[in-house]
Parts: C-alpha cells; structure tokens; sequence
C-alpha cells in the first residue's frame, strides 16, 4: 500500500470521525435542555481551570492553582452551591499567549464549561480578551496581575486578585514617601510590561506626594552585572532605593548596593521577595539588610498567624506537599466566583453572574484589603502591608496602604 | 564624579568579564578540539551547580570534597555524552558535509534534558545560592570598591585560564589535542588516538564548566535556567576569538567593561542588546576576534 | 492516469474531504490548533529552504516572524485595507530585512553564520520589546481582526479557510520552486559549495536570495498569524520558538518537503499527547531530540523513505529472471 493511499485513508477517516463527532459542536454557546449556557445542568457546574503548570514559570501557578480547587472541594463537600457541586477542568496554560488561548478555546468548545477560572501572567492573559468578549464568556484569572487587561475594565474580564502591578508601584511608593519620609526617589523594574505598570503608578503616586523620581532604572529580567543602575542611584543621591524586579535581580541589586557603600532604605515589591530567608541567603550579607523592607497583598506574613488557615487547607487538601509563597494567592479569584454564583441565584447564567460579579465586596481573610468589583472596575485588589526585614526576623509596618493611580495624568 | 563611575563600571566589568570568559572556555576548547559548538554549554554550568548544592546543603559535605566530586561527575556526563551521542554522530557525517545541524540538534537536546530533570527536583523551584565561600565583606582600591569574593573570583578564573594555556602548550596531552584540531587525519596518522581525545576534552570541558558553576553561583545565582548566560560567553568567546584561550579573558572582559559603560552612559535598558550588538559587529568587520589570527576562510 | 498521478489526485480528494470535515464540523479548538499548525508549517517550510535545501546555518528566522507579524497587525489595526496587503508587506518587509542581513552575514562560516543570525534575532527581540511608539513594547500588540472584502473574520473557522489557502499556495510555491534553476542552484550549494562554484553558479547571489526567500516565508507566517490571534507579545518571539520550528524541520526530515510537514504535525501535536506528562515534557522533549538526531538523521521522512526503498528492492529482488539461467 503507497504513502499516498495510506494517507488518503487516513484523512477521509479522520474527515468523518471529526463530522460525527463534532456535529453538536456547532454551536459552542447552545446549552443542555433548559438552559441557556453550557456548562450547567441541576447537578453541577462546570468550571475551566488553567495556570502554567510546567516549565519555567511553573512556581506562578501551580500551587495557586491547586490552592483553588482546595476551595472549590471544600464548597462541595459543604454541598455546594444551590445544590449545585463544582466541577473543575484542570489544564496547562504555561503562561504563553497561544497556549493560554488553545486551553481556553478547548474549555469553551469542547468541555463545554460555564466560566474561565485561570492565568498567572498577565501577558498571556491578555491574550484571551477578544475571545471571551466576542463569545460572552466570563474570565476570571487566577493571580495573574492582568493590568493591560483590567485598564481599562471591559465587561468580561476580571483580574489582579492579588493586587495589580500599579498596585504594587502605586503603594510601594506611597510608603516610601510616608513612612520613610522620602523624597527623591530611585526605582528599579524590569523592561517587561509589569515594570511599565507598576512604575507608571509609581510616578503618580510621588508626583501626588511632592516628591519625584531622581532615578528610573528598567533592567533585564536576565541581568548579570547590576553596577551601573545601582551606580547612578548612588550618583542620584536618592533617600530611598525601589526594587519592583523579580527575585534575583532583585538580591543581585540589594548586594551591589551594600557593596557600593549605599546606606539608603530599600524597599523590595513582593515580587522580588517571596521567600525572605531564602532571599536573605542569597545576598550572603545580613548587614546588606540592615534598614529593608519588602511588600506584600496578603494580610500578614507568608507563614504568620493570619494565614495559617489556608496553608492548612493545602496541606489538608494535598498531605506530603508544602506550598510555595504564591499558593494563598490563587484562594481570593476561587472565593469571588464562590461569592458571586451564590449571589446571582438558584439559576445563574453567565451574564447574571457577571452582574452579581460586579457587585462584589468581601474580605477574604487572606488579603491586606477587601475584594472590590464594580461595573467600571474590574481589577480586584488594591492594598499592599509592609514588613521591615533584617535578614532574620520581620517586623509589620503599620498600616495598610492603597493605591490610587488608575490611569489619570 | 563621572570619573569614579567609569572607574567603577570597569572594576566590576573585570569581574563580571572573567566570569563570562571561565564560562566561555570550555565552550573554547571544546571548539578547538572538536570544531562543535556546544549549545549546554551553560547548562553543564547550571547542573554543576545543583550537584554541588546537593553535597554541599544536603550531604553537609564541604568544599574541599565536594568540588574535585562534582568536577569528576560532570567530568563523567561529558564524556559520556560523547561517547554515546556524538562519536555516533559525528562518525556518521560525510566530509564536506556540515555538521552543524546536528551538532546543535543533539546539544540543544541535551540542554533540554538538563534543564527538565532539574525541573523535577522541588529545589529548583526558587533561586538560590551556595553556602559562600568567600566574604562579601568591600574592599577598598582608590575610590573603587569591590568585596573579597568578587577579586577571588577574578583571580581564579585568571589562574584557571592561564593553567589551561599552559595546558594546551607546554603538557604531551594538550599538544595532541591542538593536533586533533588543527588536523585529524594528519594527528591519526602520527597515532594520536583522534576519537579518544575527543571524549577527553568533553570531560574536562564539562568539569571545567562545573567547576565555574560552583565558583560563580553567588553571581548568577543558582536556578535551571542559568544557563542562559552562555551566550554572554558566546560573546566573550567571539571578542576574544574563538580559538583563543587566552583571547578570551580578554574578550570577557572587555564584554563585562562594555556592559557597564552602555548602562551607564546610555541606558539600563540597553544592557541586554550590547552583547549581541557587539557579537554583529565583530562578526561582520573582524569575524576572527581580536586574537584568532586569521579571518575564518570557509573550510571545503 | 498513471500510479504517480493517481496518487496526487488521491491525495488532494483526501485533503479536501479532511478540510471541508474540519471547517464544518470541528470544535473552534480544533480549527485554532489547525491554524497555528499551518502557521508552523509555513515557517518551518521557509527554515527549510534555507536549511535543509541551501545548508545555510541561519537562526534569524523568528525575527522575520516577528516583522511580519507587527507590519500586518500595525496595516490592518490603522488602516481599512484588506488583509492581503497587510501580509504581503510583511512579507515583502521581512525579506528586505532579510537581504540586508544576508548580505553581510553569508560571508561567514557555519559557526559564526550561526551565531551572527542568533544575535540579531536576539537584538530583533529587543526592539520589539523596547520600540514602545510602534510595537507597544512590554505591553503587546493588540490584533484587530483582518478585513476582507467587506468581511470581518471574527473567529478561526472563518480564517481557516484563509489559513489554508495561504499554507496551499505556499506549498504549491515551494514545490515549483525547487524544480526550477533556483531550486536546483540552492540544493548545489547545499550539498557542496565548492562544486556548485565550479559549476559556474553564483554562490552569493543564491546564497542571499535563499535568504530572503526564506525571510519572505516567515514573514508571510507572521501575516498568518494575524488572521487568527488577537494578540502579540515579544516573549513570544524568543529562542524557543526557533528551538521548536527547528526541531519540527530536522525531525521531520531536513530537505523534504513531506518530511518538514510531518515534524510539524507531530510535534505540533506532542504536547496535547504528553498531557498527563506535563513535568517530564521538556526532559522528554530533550531527550527525543537526542535519540532522533542519533537514529534518525535524516528525520522521520527519511526513515520511512528508507523502508519504502528497502522494500521495493525486495520485490525487484524477489521478480523471477527474465534471463535463463545457464546451467
């Protein structure tokens, strides 16, 4: 038998599996019977959960990812919303644009759900908007910051449940200026899209306080020799250095500082310090930290009292794993949905939940501040606490701070 | 002021130039022995880094040990893959035929295969550093400053690049090796064992480039993808000349020196488009680096 | 109609069965994967030519991508032209991009060709991340949808039959291409540049229009892609892509045509196979590139391409002589 006719074959095959099977993929918003939307019946719903699970951004989401569905199971197992369990689809987005699209399309038209739950990089979930919008499908990401996709809000699309990046620069500053009393101010970020959020609300933020920038430094996300961007905060004579860049980066920049005989306050975005310890051993020198202070959304340390309720959810859902730093914040996206299906009654619809989701105002326990959704607002949290560091032990600032940036000029 | 800055920016350029040339030289001699460009290159850095974590943090085992244990280990994987991967390869290949698609096919894949083993270990989840060795504690030369680890940094990869020239030109082994390179079948037919010193320097490139993984972890810091500082030492490697040993401690630094003056005197932006800037200009008006002697003629 | 006529014609009634079963009945998912694959395709069929057909070790392919993309998103995004202009500038854009690269660059040996095109893909990256006035930088591209005659294509059924088009037409392209003088030219100089020289071809002239032929492909992709997606980020653009549309083409099988069309389909659809394995995906990932390039150099193609030569063989073998023997 030839190539070719082994070939043909195949395809005409293929041709008719896919007509067969496909026949009731038609007409991807049709639902089952008396419902309007799929992904619904009397028994459950039906819900698409998607974070990059593999590769290298893999510490994002998985275990926010995995700490969502803990809640989810626990809702069920206090039987369920309207008598309805959740069903959850678990899928791979590995925080690229294409990949993110293929999981969720394959969601939408073949698993047939009833909302998206997922994304923990912004750029990916970016990616997404024109598709949920055109289709009507309401999207609601995982931890991702999302500020090109909540800025401006359109109806569909739900975000930054930890806080967007204007969040971050936005209150990182507003601490600098009112707790440190500083007034000129250097800012380190990255090139990425989060360092150009978070230090367009940071400049906000200190042109609303008197103060200005004296250095804004945006270096690589694989940057090796930090000496000349830590050099000109030194020749800038700023009072107070700003790091919103990723970990390392950001203990390369705290170690070259002390090197260089800077003895400025440093303040780092939560970003930069997920696991303080581990961020202590990396810049090798406890007195690099003598006056340090780092960031965060959730209401208390990583591992402090305040949270003990949800690493102990995790570890009941998952015995034997210990959870990232990241993992809380993946619990607040998986509340709301919770918090706004029962809200919107025994019979939701998509477009009735995303109208109870638009009224949505809760604590979750978690955060530094309250979950707050509104027609015209759809980037959740806001607040940031901070945590003076010295290398060993934290001391909480006092306050909470909120950020006011959303897009004035 | 602008003098101190300058002053600075080379200081720490050296340092972070000879971490760029230690990291390049196994990509050099490999090069010169075998004509192959070696695509893990960074990533046999990266896996001598976790090896060494491991004795050091989860065996408790110190330096002394563990570092002659991981430069045999890599030593072994080197060779190794070698033996099985590219003997096989590269005895395929027809003369006059490029090997290059294979060569990268097979050393991207291993790259791949490092980096998704790492993966698997929960520790490469965060970054991280080894257990130092030397202090961070500044010292002080003029209005310049740089910390104890930094100057013994320098120093050791000095002495490490230096140690291998001699190698390569004084020792019965490394003259043999420059044959094999130079000519093979001229090398085979004087009786040196072509396909064994092949094997040969892969194992002490891979050591080599452990070896530094272990020096440098407090630089980089330690994470699966690490490696990607290699095209950084592609670029020292190409500056300097890609044939040249000693070229390339040049090259690394003038690299290093070049990275701090564009992110001083232009922008901290532009720091991660120098290295491939300068890679396009030396390639397109001296290809053959500053040391390589004569411009790289297409081999028939 | 003889045996080779009646399988093309066997063929292209299979192609259009399966095509008309997709656009009509597939689930959206399905069509989108069909489409990214063609994309793939119409990339790794231009690393190809340059490649596998002129042995031209270059890795600035992605960067073309990369132009092609922006130039037809920035032409459908500010202006009501209908979306065939918008690809064919990228393409065109893409392959003087790529002439002028060439020009310089194939001076140079394997090596260092390689390296000089990996830096300037790598440079290109940048400025697409950087160039905040034109590309939007760090933030992304947003992609309006293509207008054609009147239509606007909204979803990926819609563009798939676009998609398909252009992958057909480019095939077609490739196929005439490689039988004309041009195609012949390159393949000398794949094979060895010395002879080729002495035949009297002019080594540098082909040498830069494979380049810029190979360019105009991917920049062609990049019009493609627009049909489709919505959205373009820099990161996207890096070396993994390049990684990937390379593995497809020497796994495939390098040179081939067939081959080339094959590696993008298995490893387009690899992933979605390996679902239950995503940790050991790029381990696995690693370690097939390792075991393809020690087993099967020539790719999949060529191994089959082996097996159906070994087998005809035998059946020549096996044919009773038409000589008597002499006993």
């Amino acid at each position: 038998m030839t190539i070719f006719r082994l070939t043909t074959k195949a395809a005409v095959i293929a041709a008719a599996i896919s007509l067969a099977t496909s026949a009731q993929a038609f007409d991807p918003s049709a639902g089952t019977g008396k419902y309007k939307d799929p992904g619904i019946t009397d028994k459950e719903i039906v819900i698409g959960l998607h974070a990059p699970l593999s590769g290298r951004l893999k510490g994002f989401g998985f275990d926010a990812l995995y700490a969502a569905k803990a809640w989810y199971d626990m809702i069920n197992k206090r039987g369920g919303i309207w008598g309805r369990k959740i069903r959850v689809i678990v899928a791979d987005d590995k925080c690229s644009p294409t990949e993110l699209v293929a999981v969720q399309k394959k969601f939408v038209t073949v698993d047939k759900v009833f909302l998206l739950h997922g994304g923990s990089c912004t750029h990916s979930a970016v990616a997404a908007q024109e598709y949920v919008t055109r289709n009507k499908i309401p999207y609601v990401m995982l931890n991702a910051s999302g500020d090109s996709a909540v800025f401006p809000p359109t109806r569909y699309v739900f975000g930054s449940f930890g806080g967007s990046q204007r969040t971050v620069g936005g209150t990182i500053v507003d601490f600098a200026v009112r707790a440190l009393k500083a007034k000129r101010i250097a800012y380190i970020a990255h090139d990425d899209n989060y360092g150009a959020s978070n230090s367009a609300a940071g400049a906000f933020m200190a042109k609303k306080h008197g103060a200005k920038f004296v250095v804004l430094e945006k270096v690589s996300r694989k940057i090796v020799d930090v000496t000349a961007p830590v050099l000109k905060v030194r020749a800038a004579r700023a009072d107070v250095l700003i790091i919103t860049t990723y970990t390392g980066p950001a203990a390369l920049i705290v170690k070259k500082a002390h090197a260089l005989g800077l003895k400025i306050p440093i303040v780092a975005a939560v970003q930069a310090v997920p696991l303080p310890g581990l961020f202590a051993k990396n810049v090798g020198n406890p007195a690099a930290l003598k006056n340090f202070y780092y960031g965060s959304p959730l209401n208390d340390l990583t591992r402090g009292p305040k949270q003990k309720w949800v690493i102990d959810m995790y570890k009941t859902a998952y015995p034997g794993r210990k959870p990232n730093p990241f993992m809380a914040y993946g619990v607040p996206s998986a509340q709301t949905i919770v918090y706004a299906l029962m809200m919107a009654g025994p019979n939701p619809t998509r477009e009735s939940f995303i109208d109870a989701m638009s009224k949505v105002s809760f604590n979750t326990g978690i955060l530094a501040g309250p979950i707050e959704l509104a027609e015209k607002k759809r980037d959740a949290h806001n607040a940031s606490i901070f945590v003076r560091f010295d290398g060993k032990s934290h001391g909480r600032m006092k306050g909470v701070y909120f950020n006011e940036y959303r897009g004035q000029k | 002021m602008t003098g101190t800055l300058i002053l600075q920016g080379v200081a720490s350029g050296l340092v972070t130039g000879s971490v760029y040339a230690l990291i390049a030289l196994s990509l050099v001699i490999v090069f010169k022995s075998t004509e192959v460009i070696n695509f893990a290159g960074g990533e046999f850095v990266m896996l001598g880094a976790y090896v060494a974590m491991f004795f050091l943090v989860f065996l408790g085992l110190p330096y002394i040990v563990v570092v002659p244990v991981t430069a045999f280990i890599a030593f072994a994987v080197g060779s190794a893959f070698d033996r099985v991967v590219l003997d096989r390869v590269l005895g395929r290949h027809r003369p006059g035929q490029s090997i290059m698609v294979a060569m990268v096919i097979a050393t991207v894949g291993l790259s791949f295969a490092f980096k998704g083993t790492v993966r698997l270990f929960s520790v490469s989840d965060n970054v991280r550093t080894l257990p130092p060795i030397f202090s961070t504690d500044p010292v002080f030369l003029g209005e310049v400053v740089l910390s104890k680890q930094d100057i013994a940094i320098f120093l050791i990869s000095v002495a490490v690049m230096l140690l291998l020239f001699a190698f390569f030109q004084f020792t019965k082994v490394g003259r043999a090796l420059r044959a094999t390179s130079e000519n093979p079948r001229a090398a085979t037919l004087v009786g040196i064992p072509v396909r064994r010193m092949r094997t040969l320097i892969w194992g002490i490139a891979a050591a080599l480039s452990a070896v530094a993984g272990v020096l440098v972890a407090p630089k980089l810091l330690v994470s699966p993808d690490m490696g990607g500082v290699i095209i950084l030492a592609f670029a020292a490697a190409i500056i300097g000349g890609f044939t040249n040993v000693l070229g390339v401690i040049v090259g690394g630094i003038v690299l290093g020196v070049i990275e701090n003056l564009v992110g001083l005197f232009v922008s901290s932006k532009a720091i991660a488009i120098a290295p491939f800037i300068v890679i396009i200009l030396i390639l397109m008006f001296r290809p053959q680096g500053l040391f390589g002697g004569a411009a790289p003629i297409k081999k028939v | 109609m003889n045996a080779i006529d009646r399988r093309w014609w066997l063929g292209g009634v299979g192609l259009i069965v399966l095509a008309a079963g997709l656009y009509l009945g597939a689930p959206i998912y399905v069509l989108y994967v069909a489409n990214l694959l063609m994309t793939y395709a119409v990339l790794a069929i231009g690393l190809d030519i340059l490649l596998g057909r002129a042995g031209q070790f270059a890795f600035a392919h992605i960067a073309f991508y990369g132009i092609g993309i922006y130039t037809t998103a920035l032409i459908t995004n500010n202006t009501g032209l209908p979306v065939f202009v918008g690809i064919a500038a990228g393409g065109l854009l893409a392959g003087l991009v790529g002439v002028i690269i060439a020009i310089p660059a194939t001076r140079l040996r394997d090596v260092y060709l390689a390296l000089s095109t990996f830096a300037f893909a790598e440079a290109a990256q940048w400025v697409f991340n950087n160039w905040d006035s034109v590309t939007k930088g760090p933030n992304g591209l947003r992609i309006s949808p293509a207008k054609l005659f009147g239509h606007t294509i909204t979803d990926d059924r819609q563009a798939f039959f676009l998609v398909l088009s252009i992958t057909l037409a480019v095939i077609a392209a490739t196929v005439l291409m490689n039988r004309s003088k041009l195609g012949r030219a390159m393949s000398a100089i794949g094979q060895s540049e010395h002879v080729a020289m002495a035949s009297g071809i002019g080594v540098q002239r082909v040498k830069v229009t494979a380049f810029a032929i190979s360019a105009v492909y991917a920049g062609i992709a990049g019009g493609m892609f627009t049909l489709y997606q919505s959205f373009i980020h820099p990161d996207s653009l890096g070396f993994d892509l390049i990684v990937l549309i390379l593995t497809m083409v020497v796994v495939g099988g390098l040179g081939t045509l067939p081959g080339v069309i094959l590696g993008v389909l298995l490893l387009g659809l690899m992933p979605e196979v390996l679902r239950n394995l995503r940790e050991w995906q790029e381990l696995i990932y690693g370690l097939i590139l390792i075991l393809a390039i020690l087993f099967m150099p020539r790719g999949i193609w060529g191994l089959i391409t082996e097996r159906r030569q070994a087998w005809q063989a035998r059946r020549v073998a096996a044919r009773p002589s038409p000589v008597q023997d002499e006993t």
